[in-house]
């Protein structure tokens, strides 16, 4: 990927990805430029690669991002696919697939994605990419069923938020008839006072919580602490998935024992990004991240699961759903074992959730 | 090598293509694309087969309708690099 490449690939961007028929606009294919030329991390053997027409023009994109980790005291390099398109199939049905294996063939130890869909998948299970089913599924936990429902439906057609006004007499009667948690509805009562305490976490505060949340994985990120810093700082913006609430979890005693980050205003469905959490206090964070959402008068939150965090959530009445595929593949097999067994940190700032790709505007 | 580079490429294509079915064997020269036979998935299956049986090594550069669009394009594609390696030339 050269500088060059940029506003073909902005413009794939926009019509592949975004679906927006619309020019891309500056601000877009600035980010673009800084994300890919100059990421966190930056490794000068890894790249973004682009795939060129005979006549040189771009029809295809993979991001890359590099990301340093370590396993049991051995430094590795992992690289992460994302933004993953190609256009004109008809002329050149093969792009994607030379694409995603120049990809896997680069220096890295690691090649990881976590937004696979269905037919990127199927490409890297044929090049014996691992699906990791513990890391690529949405869990879903709904707290106020009608408004809920008109926010899904709002997603389709945004002129059903003109009924939301309904769904709160329809919530609260919810909440009187059954004050306990349910299935299907969340009432702020069922948690108040009986979680642990949260704070708002600033940028700094954040980045040392990450480092000392991520040890107790035998295979995590390794970030410099200043390129840490850039991407927490990227991960403040994300205006289609609403305000940032960044929450550091304390124990009574005022330990600190997780973190959450997720984006979500009143009446809307919130995105969580991280749930970060010492061993055996998974649960206790989640409470509290729920209280706090429930607090906040989100109708529900949803977010990427991690192996960590299963154990915990079962027994909370998520839901569970398949939408995108975490996948890795290494030449070496021992390196496959921790994500396998779940003892590898991964999805979220351990991905590319954190960028403004997904879940900012451009305007 | 006891099978010709042709009827092994043939046997994979029914095998991992076809479902098994033998009567729709395409010929040697039909386009594999323009029969929906192999897409962007099935192409990275023929370049894992290829390199594993018959000790190429296939560079992503190579991985065009030139060397993988029939089975004619395929076994000239196969033989070619085998002669490049120094390897024994398979029966047409």
């Amino acid at each position: 990927m050269a500088p060059e490449d940029v506003p073909a690939i902005a413009s794939m961007f926009q019509r592949i990805l975004r679906k927006d028929r619309h020019a891309p606009s500056p601000a877009l294919t600035a980010y673009l430029t800084r994300l890919f030329l100059d990421p966190p991390n930056r490794d000068p053997h890894i790249a973004s690669l682009v795939h060129l027409r005979a006549d040189g023009s771009v029809s295809g994109f993979m991001g890359v991002l590099p990301m340093p980790m370590v396993f049991e005291g051995r430094r590795l390099q992992a690289a992460i696919g994302g933004s993953f398109m190609v256009e004109g199939y008809e002329d050149d049905p093969y792009a994607g697939a030379r694409l995603l294996r120049a990809f896997q063939n680069g220096p890295q130890d690691l090649s990881l994605t976590e937004t696979a869909n269905d037919v990127s998948t199927a490409m890297w299970r044929k090049l014996r990419g691992v699906i990791l089913p513990d890391y690529s599924l949405e869990w879903l936990r709904v707290i106020r069923p009608a408004a809920f429902t008109v926010e899904m439906a709002a997603k389709a057609v945004g002129a059903a938020r003109l009924v939301s006004p309904l769904a709160r007499p329809v919530d609260a009667l919810i909440r009187r008839a059954a004050p306990h948690a349910g299935w299907a509805h969340l009432p702020a009562t069922a948690l108040r006072g009986k979680v642990l305490p949260s704070a708002d976490a600033d940028d700094e505060t954040s980045a040392t919580l990450f480092q000392r949340f991520v040890q107790s994985h035998r295979l995590r990120p390794d970030w410099p602490e200043a390129e840490l810093q850039r991407m927490i700082a990227e991960s403040g913006r994300k205006a289609n998935y609403g305000g940032m609430v960044r929450r550091q979890v304390s124990s009574r005693s005022g330990t600190p024992v997780g973190m959450f980050l997720y984006y979500g205003d009143r009446a809307r469905i919130g995105r969580v990004i991280q749930i970060l959490a010492l061993p055996g206090q998974e649960g206790a964070v989640i409470d509290s991240m729920l209280a706090d959402a429930c607090e906040r008068g989100l109708v529900a939150l949803r977010g990427r699961t991690q192996p960590a965090l299963l154990d915990a959530m079962l027994g909370r009445r998520f839901a569970f759903v398949h939408a995108a595929s975490s996948i890795v593949h290494a030449r070496d097999q021992s390196l496959i074992e921790p994500f396998r067994t779940g003892q590898a940190f991964f999805n979220g700032f351990a991905g590319e959730s954190w960028s403004r790709l997904l879940g900012d505007r451009f305007d | 090598m006891s099978a010709s580079v042709k009827s092994e490429i043939r046997a994979f294509i029914v095998e991992n293509f076809l479902f098994g079915d033998e009567s729709q064997v395409p010929a040697d020269e039909t386009s594999l694309i323009e029969t929906d036979l192999v897409d962007s998935t099935g192409i990275l299956e023929m370049v894992l087969f290829l390199e594993e049986r018959f000790a190429i090594s296939v560079a992503d550069a190579e991985i065009v309708p030139d060397n993988f669009d029939s089975v004619a394009r395929l076994m000239t594609f196969v033989n070619g690099k085998r002669a490049a390696a120094g390897l024994a030339l398979a029966e047409g």
